[in-house]
């Protein structure tokens, strides 16, 4: 079944662009089939339903859906661990 | 000058939008991208240009002479659109000093590490086009390739600084331990910030006002979106011109499709480069493996916390109130609105949250910066004529980036035609800094007692 996943940031340019990639690899090297949501952080909202919410910022509020910071595809540290945290909910 | 130059020549003379491209395969091949995704890469850098140029031309025929009308009936001067930074981003690209401008700053960058002038290593290279701009606009309004390139290393080298400077701040209000953002304007607007909250913490009464809008972003919902945005403004526009509805409705639903088509077309330039900056990134974070470093990273990560939302989402409207008041002004903030959480990110930090704090400093920044875009414009207008992206209009204004006062005081620095500008901002802007530096040297001893 095909999972959705919104990606955003503030801008829906810079920061989201590399994490949307680094999540449309992960879930083709695992056999995932994803549809991404790229998007800025006040669009989420209406972007639901989805699986799961990856933010390049820190978001407190609960939108009812996994969220997982994408900050380390930004940064490069602690990627594997995120990669790991985002498996684990899109192949629930 | 044989074969080599001719082909040179050749190539340059195709214009900057279709030599950028070229440059960026290239570049990604040197570097080790596989040549389909390079040349995958620099034709979509291509595609962002047309798009670009396509999307500024509609909201320059549609919402250019709008706003024209508007402010003849209503004895305003907002008639120059800004197209914000997803509208000069691609500008400033396509420039000819941008293809030597990501090695210099990343140049700079090392020696600085090298020298220990830094801690900050910068990753982010998609906002190098702020440091680019400086050179840009240096270079083409001084016709001097030398200062242009001597623009880039010096916004790189103080935003390098900024980074360092905003570190403590990072950590003790974002929860960012070892990352900074040394970013174009995010770090330039905030010392203004520090200098107010240093001013009101002298204020008595007046230092203790806070107050704060809990889940502001919940209860305005769908208007804070970018789409619901651009109708609203269009609308209005549209109505105060003198439209009859179905015009003014019209124009609403045109500018909703420019808010949502930029930053989609902005994408693509981003998305060209990437193979490019992802490589880079690999190895500049390589020797950052010990904890002495700060990783400098896009501000983007911090739009999401929850005070610099609510803050955003008023500064929408306050600033299109301020750009009212302004003297002189003729800009009509409009590309920036959606993202002006980037010109207040670091006030938030700086405030610690306090929104009353936040909305007079945001008010300092908004003001300062329309002021300085202003005198900008025949900068701005000369840099997108030079690169055919003027989408048609005769005047050209961004508030992000043409309202930078280091680009401002650079190019100033050499022009010299605004002398009593140059004083005014300059003195201003270094008594900012002297509060950054203060505010920064607290914040990091605070951060070191909290740590023992």
């Amino acid at each position: 079944m095909k999972k959705k996943v919104i990606v955003a940031c503030g801008g829906a340019v810079a920061t989201s662009t590399v994490a949307a990639n680094a999540v449309v690899d992960l879930a083709k090297e695992n056999g995932i089939d994803v549809e991404i949501a790229q998007v800025r952080i006040s669009e989420i909202a209406s972007n639901l339903p989805a699986d799961l919410i990856v933010t390049t910022s820190k978001v407190k509020r609960d939108f009812g859906v996994p969220l997982i910071t994408g900050m380390p595809f930004i940064s490069g540290i602690g990627v594997d661990k995120t990669k790991a945290k985002i498996l684990e909910v899109l192949k629930k | 000058m044989g074969i080599i130059g001719d082909a040179i020549n050749y190539i340059i003379d195709m214009g900057a939008s279709a030599m950028l491209p070229l440059v960026i395969a290239v570049l990604s091949i040197i570097v080790g991208v596989k040549v389909g995704k390079a040349i995958r890469a620099g034709l979509m850098v291509g595609v962002g240009f047309v798009g670009l140029d396509l999307i500024v031309t509609l909201m320059n025929e549609n919402l250019g002479p709008a706003a024209q009308k508007m402010s003849e009936n209503f004895g305003l001067s907002l008639n120059v659109v800004d197209i914000g930074w997803p509208g000069m981003s691609p500008i400033t690209w396509a420039s000819s000093i941008a293809t030597v401008a990501i090695p210099v700053a990343i140049g700079v960058n090392i020696l600085m590490l090298v020298l220990k002038l830094t801690k900050t290593i910068n990753v982010d290279i998609w906002n190098i086009w702020h440091m680019t701009f400086t050179g840009a606009i240096a270079y083409v309004v001084t016709g001097n390739f030398a200062i242009g390139i001597a623009g880039v290393v010096v916004h790189a080298v103080i935003a390098y600084k900024f980074g360092d400077l905003y570190a403590p701040l990072m950590e003790d209000y974002f929860e960012l331990e070892d990352i900074t953002v040394p970013h174009g304007t995010a770090t330039y607007l905030a010392p203004i910030a520090c200098t107010v909250d240093a001013v009101i913490e002298k204020i008595p009464g007046v230092k203790k006002i806070n107050f704060s809008l809990e889940n502001l972003q919940e209860k305005v919902g769908v208007l804070a979106e970018p789409i619901v945005i651009g109708g609203i403004l269009g609308g209005i526009v549209g109505l105060l011109a003198g439209y009859d509805f179905k015009g003014a409705f019209q124009l609403g639903i045109k500018m909703s499709a420019v808010m949502v088509l930029m930053p989609k077309i902005t994408k693509c330039i981003m998305e060209g480069l990437m193979p490019l900056t992802e490589r880079m990134k690999e190895i500049l974070t390589k020797r950052s493996g010990d904890s002495e470093f700060y990783i400098g990273l896009d501000p983007a990560i911090l739009l999401g916390d929850s005070d610099v939302v609510t803050a955003g989402l008023i500064f929408i409207p306050l600033t299109v109130l301020i750009a009212v008041i302004v003297p002189g002004n003729v800009i009509l903030p409009f590309g920036d609105l959606a993202t002006i959480g980037f010109f207040i990110a670091i006030a938030v930090a700086v405030h610690k949250g306090n929104l009353f704090r936040t909305l007079i400093s945001g008010s300092c920044i908004m003001f300062f910066t329309i002021w300085i875009a202003n005198q900008a414009i025949p900068w701005t207008t000369a840099l997108a004529q030079s690169v055919n992206l003027t989408g048609g209009a005769s005047q050209i204004a961004a508030l992000d980036q043409g309202g930078c006062p280091i680009t401002y005081l650079f190019t100033q620095l050499f022009t010299r035609d605004n002398m009593f500008g140059f004083a005014v901002i300059g003195i201003i802007y270094v008594i900012c800094m002297i509060f950054t530096v203060r505010l920064s040297k607290q914040r990091a001893a605070a951060l070191k007692e909290e740590n023992y």
